[in-house]
């Protein structure tokens, strides 16, 4: 196995989406629109990525938690005040929308998971990623988790080949530079 | 890939509180009553299919349904993965909250692994995830489980899925217009108007392993992203059809050898007709025995990868299947009669979702009694 990219964002609580949607520009040629913060940062961290991406590659995809503000928004409509949700706040928080608009703009046509971010996070996001690769069904595997306890990290990390057990972000990338931003 | 028993399984759904009770309903064509919903601000009614089983909280009917399949044999789960796939997760505890603070904060935000975290540490599983893949999330908690079985990292796999009644579900699924205002559920059918929706807790014990009485085998599967839209896939059915030959070529075996496919068909007007153009660009117009289960159990959602598949399969064991009422207008070629096919037949199962999530699975059907 070769990790062969990685990039890391990290931001803060204050960081405001519409800074993250100006740095995401500077990547993307046409960002969505209508996406929530979780999608927002996950873009942020698999967009640097994007020119070693090939369209035979996998995405594995990992969050500690919805996006909290869209979550809030239908929350308060639906059962408050009793409104219908807005279709694209809905959409967003039922489907693996960050899975899918990283799949869309770094055009991933592969397997495409997303599983909730525990204690053995990277350790599951390999063990997924190296079932397609062993099998032949990818040749690369794009893993993501995304962290917002307060100020928020995402770590992305691009494998060829199945991987070697690593424990952690910075034991799989140790030996490759991390493109790293910082907002 | 190398075959992997569904050792034990159960289910509470619209149609029984057990997976026996719900199979000979469905073989009897006894359909689900449901309850009604009025969609909000314009207080249009709507059809919900709630699970039979005992009321409780959401740990309880949880524990249930793990009990339903791990108590027949105590044994240590150090050997067992245990993944949780749903879409609902804990929400009705949260609009629950919601509502009794009239307001949401961010830090009432759970974590989104809390509950396959809890279910580990009470039941003892040697690990534990959770996985939304929106609609295939169940279908591919049966694959990847399988899986990570065959390639040796567990011996068994324990795939739990389930919807709740979640109010968000249902007045999100009404914005998009994708309910059905008649209250019919007839997938394929040219004047079909949209889902019903339904509740389900299902689980899955998978092991390499029959046990005393498998339900079935999963043979292969194959699960990707469409990304030419959030909600729907490829009208042209490419997608579906290239999820389905992929599908079929891991499990070793031709569109010709399946004897039944199990399609998604949710009766909204996008997918039927993507999943249409997909079985013909796989069978042309000869086309194996076609299954409908949403108008029995509703769109479980997360859970329908588990649900109809446990439901399926229990039924072939016990009879043949009902024929669909409408077969003579439907745009597939479903039969009106009632169906026999031998309990060990090969089906193919589709399981579509928002995102572009789209799987298909190879299954054998196990005959009642066979631990072979």
């Amino acid at each position: 196995m070769t990790v062969i990219a990685a990039s890391e964002i990290r931001g803060q609580t204050a960081t405001s989406d519409k800074a993250l949607k100006a740095a995401l520009g500077q990547w993307l040629d046409s960002p969505p629109r209508r996406i929530d913060r979780l999608i927002l940062q996950c873009l942020l961290a698999a967009a640097p990525l994007k020119p070693q991406v090939q369209p035979n590659c996998g995405l594995y995809l990992a969050s500690a938690h919805p996006a909290r503000a869209n979550m809030g928004a239908l929350l308060e409509a639906v059962c408050v005040q009793h409104k219908q949700p807005k279709p694209f706040e809905f959409v967003n928080s039922v489907s693996n929308a960050a899975g899918f608009y990283i799949a869309q703009q770094l055009g991933i046509e592969g397997p495409n998971l997303f599983i909730g971010a525990g204690e053995q996070v990277w350790a599951q996001l390999q063990a997924l990623a190296n079932l397609d690769l062993q099998d032949g069904l990818i040749e690369q595997a794009l893993l993501l988790v995304c962290d917002e306890r307060g100020d928020f990290s995402v770590q992305a990390l691009l494998l060829e080949g199945p991987c070697e057990r690593g424990a952690s972000f910075a034991e799989l990338s140790a030996d490759i530079e991390v493109q790293r931003i910082s907002l | 890939m190398t075959p992997v028993y569904l050792q034990r399984s159960a289910l509470d759904c619209a149609l029984g509180a057990s997976l026996e009770e719900a199979a000979s309903n469905l073989l009897a064509g006894q359909q689900p009553r449901g309850d009604v919903f009025k969609l909000h601000e314009v207080q249009e009614p709507r059809r919900y299919l709630g699970a039979s089983g005992p009321a409780g909280n959401l740990d309880e009917r949880l524990d249930r349904c793990l009990a339903a399949v791990l108590d027949r044999e105590p044994r240590a789960l150090d050997d067992c993965l245990l993944i949780v796939a749903s879409t609902s997760l804990d929400i009705n505890e949260l609009e629950a909250l919601t509502r009794a603070q009239q307001g949401f904060a961010p830090e009432d935000s759970t974590h989104l692994d809390h509950l396959a975290a809890e279910l580990r540490q009470r039941w003892g599983f040697a690990c534990a995830f959770t996985l939304n893949t929106a609609c295939t999330s169940a279908a591919n908690g049966l694959l990847y489980g399988a899986r990570l079985i065959a390639a040796g990292q567990y011996a068994r796999v324990l795939v739990l899925s389930f919807e709740t009644p979640s109010t968000i579900a249902m007045q999100g699924f009404g914005a998009l217009g994708l309910t059905s205002p008649s209250g019919q559920y007839r997938p394929f059918h040219p004047e079909r108007d949209g889902l019903l929706l339904g509740e389900a807790y299902a689980t899955c014990l998978l092991s390499g392993e029959p046990g005393e009485a498998p339900l079935a085998r999963l043979l292969g599967g194959f699960s990707a992203c469409d990304t030419s839209s959030l909600t729907t896939t490829r009208e042209d059915g490419s997608h579906i059809h290239w999820v389905m030959q992929q599908a079929l070529r891991s499990a070793g075996c031709t569109a010709e050898q399946i004897a039944l496919v199990k399609l998604h068909g949710t009766a909204t007007g996008a997918n039927d007709e993507a999943e249409s153009n997909g079985m013909r660009l796989l069978y042309g117009e000869r086309m194996p025995t076609l299954s409908l289960l949403k108008p029995w159990l509703g769109h479980t959602l997360g859970a329908c990868g588990l649900s109809e598949s446990l439901l399926l399969l229990k039924a072939l064991q016990l009879g043949p299947l009902p024929g669909v009422s409408y077969a003579s207008e439907a745009m597939l070629p479903f039969s009106a009669e009632p169906q026999s096919l031998a309990a060990d037949s090969l089906l193919l199962a589709n399981f579509f979702g928002f995102g572009g999530n789209n799987a298909s699975l190879i299954l054998q059907g196990c005959a009642q009694g066979d631990s072979a």
